[in-house]
């Protein structure tokens, strides 16, 4: 009996080291990677609302609660601010399941809640089909397009599929549609 | 209805269209290992069911009421390793207690489950807001039995043809692994097919 | 002189995934590019270089009964950092190999490695050991990603390497599911093959 006490001292001893080193590490490490992902957020968040690449204003973002996600955290619009103080638009960040993992789009709208740009940030879709949704010419298809108009070509819409991956570029314009229409039902409020 | 629906989607998504071994690469090295009789793979595949079943509420659990709220998630891996060796370990020990029919033919493949990759990768997927399941304590159980099926399905089928195989007339340097790793190429392939399964 | 033997070892003659094939899951999950076949190595390497130099030193004082559950408590640590620290300084390759930095704990070669030459060896020699198959897994990686990255996408690393015609319409197969299998396979094969021509 006391060497299996002796013996589960020892693990206890082990873990509790173990634990005692990654706690110290995560210390450091959390806001380092807290950082690089705001700063990922807030660049795509530049990136929709900027005129074109060249636009030198700067722009502020306000956050606006939209709705809790499946683990009951909440996720946020933002309404952007020119430096006059004028609101210029909105940013959303819709994902969806698409093939094999979420896709995650910032979207850029203008008030009248028209796209004016998207940038995918976050897909795991294969390889050479659904990951071409990150490529340049992806995002433009949807540039201009309203609440009514978030529909691909195969469901009779106007977004033209990437070629053998219809399911991750519906999945992106459905992730769009339902998010737009949380965020207009807020904003008519 | 709406539930059942959800489900069905769930089982067959798993099961064929994102299945473990195939689509995921997990649990390659019992894939291969042990495909080589019909009855041993069999047998594996179900202890590995059983396993991921149990192993995906516990880690659900612990990930939900002590690692969350203790604000300490970064202890993930460490935890659910330990609690995966743990349980398989207790599982061995229940099951030759009390079924030594059930022990006889699962036994020898229960210390193996440990370094299988489907386990721990089945309780991390469960636990990442973004696999596409609703989050919540049933689904991940359901979902770690599917994944179980569809790897039974695949290690069973996979034991079938190799049985097979041992009859065929293959070049000396093809024999044994370069062929089943052929073998499961084509199976990928044709499992890829089911992607249009997606609704 | 028997240093440089444990050294090199890993590299053709025991080479992890060539002749052991182990640690099947990463070598078929992350080799759809060099870049990740890369770091999925390195970062195994570190984690088997580390758990080696630790296990090395604490061989005398732990019991034999618990040595399993110590082995896989201080290779979870390291897995752990690792997670971290890519998180941190390298977000891009933490994105895209994912799930399969917290599955290096149950990658067998790292805990083969534990309980065959570590528990058994001194520091210097369980780093040699470490550093061989650790870098002969990086190596069977890196030419796994080599072929795939070349045929499914006519680049490596990123540079451009066949043609515009062959890039626009690759052989995408190689860097889905299945080319993983057949491309390893098919290495398999042909190492077969030079070593019957060897003897």
């Amino acid at each position: 009996m006391k060497y299996y006490i002796k013996l589960g001292l020892i693990l206890f001893v082990t873990c509790a080291i173990a634990t005692g080193i990654l706690a110290y590490l995560n210390g450091l490490t959390a806001p380092m990677i807290k950082e690089v992902k705001d700063k990922e957020a807030q660049e795509a968040q530049l990136e929709v609302t900027k005129i074109d690449e060249n636009d030198a204003n700067s722009y502020t973002f306000q956050p606006k609660f939209l709705q809790l996600d499946i683990k009951g955290d909440s996720l946020y619009y933002y309404v952007a601010y020119n430096q006059d103080q004028d609101k210029v638009g909105y940013v959303l960040t819709a994902s969806k399941y698409g093939y094999s993992g979420n896709v995650k789009t910032v979207v850029g709208l203008n008030k009248e809640f028209k796209i004016k740009k998207i940038k995918v940030i976050d897909q795991a879709e294969t390889p050479g089909l659904g990951a071409k949704c990150v490529n340049p010419d992806f995002a433009p298809r949807f540039t201009g397009l309203g609440l009514d108009e978030l529909k691909v070509d195969k469901d009779g819409g106007t977004i033209k599929s990437i070629t053998g991956a219809t399911i991750t570029t519906r999945t992106i314009s459905n992730s769009i549609k339902e998010s737009l229409q949380l965020l207009m039902e807020k904003e008519a409020k | 209805m709406e539930l059942l629906s959800q489900i069905m989607i769930m089982a067959v998504g798993a099961i064929f269209i994102n299945n473990f071994v195939l689509a995921k690469f997990l649990g390659i090295c019992p894939y291969l290992g042990v495909s080589k009789k019909l009855d041993s793979a069999l047998g594996m595949g179900m202890a590995v069911i059983f396993v991921m079943t149990m192993a995906s509420a516990i880690t659900w659990l612990i990930q939900s009421y002590l690692l969350v709220p203790f604000n300490i998630e970064y202890l993930q891996t460490i935890a659910f390793i330990l609690t995966i060796a743990s349980l398989v370990q207790f599982v061995e020990m229940v099951i030759q207690k009390n079924a030594p029919a059930l022990y006889k033919s699962l036994g020898v493949f229960l210390p193996l489950i440990t370094t299988n990759c489907a386990v721990l990768g089945v309780a991390i997927l469960n636990l990442t807001a973004d696999n596409g399941l609703p989050y919540n304590f049933g689904f991940s159980i359901l979902n770690g039995f599917f994944s179980g099926v569809g790897f039974t399905v695949v290690l069973v089928l996979m034991a079938g043809i190799r049985e097979k195989l041992e009859y065929a007339e293959l070049p000396a340097s093809m024999k044994g692994m370069p062929i089943a790793l052929i073998i499961a190429g084509s199976m990928a392939l044709a499992f890829l097919g089911f992607a249009g399964l997606k609704f | 002189m028997t240093a440089m033997k444990e050294f090199t070892k890993g590299f053709i003659k025991e080479n992890p995934v060539f002749i052991l094939v182990l640690g099947m899951c990463p070598t078929l999950a992350v080799t759809s590019s060099v870049k990740d076949a890369l770091g999925m190595g390195l970062s195994a390497t570190f984690v088997l270089l580390c758990s080696n130099i630790i296990v090395s030193l604490i061989k005398g004082i732990v019991p034999t009964k618990i040595r399993i559950p110590m082995f896989i408590v201080v290779i979870a640590t390291f897995v752990t950092i690792v997670d971290m620290a890519m998180a941190a300084f390298m977000p891009p390759l933490h994105k895209s190999l994912g799930l399969f930095i917290p599955l290096i704990v149950v990658n067998c070669i790292i805990l083969g490695r534990a309980e065959a030459f570590a528990s058994k060896n001194n520091v210097f020699m369980s780093v040699m050991d470490a550093l061989g198959m650790g870098l002969g897994f990086t190596f069977a990686l890196v030419v796994l990603g080599t072929i795939r990255e070349l045929l499914g996408a006519g680049k490596i690393l990123g540079f451009p390497i066949l043609p515009q015609v062959y890039q626009d319409s690759p052989m995408l197969v190689a860097i889905l599911a299945p080319g993983a299998f057949i491309t390893l396979g098919f290495i398999l094969a042909v190492i077969n093959l030079l070593n019957k021509r060897g003897k």
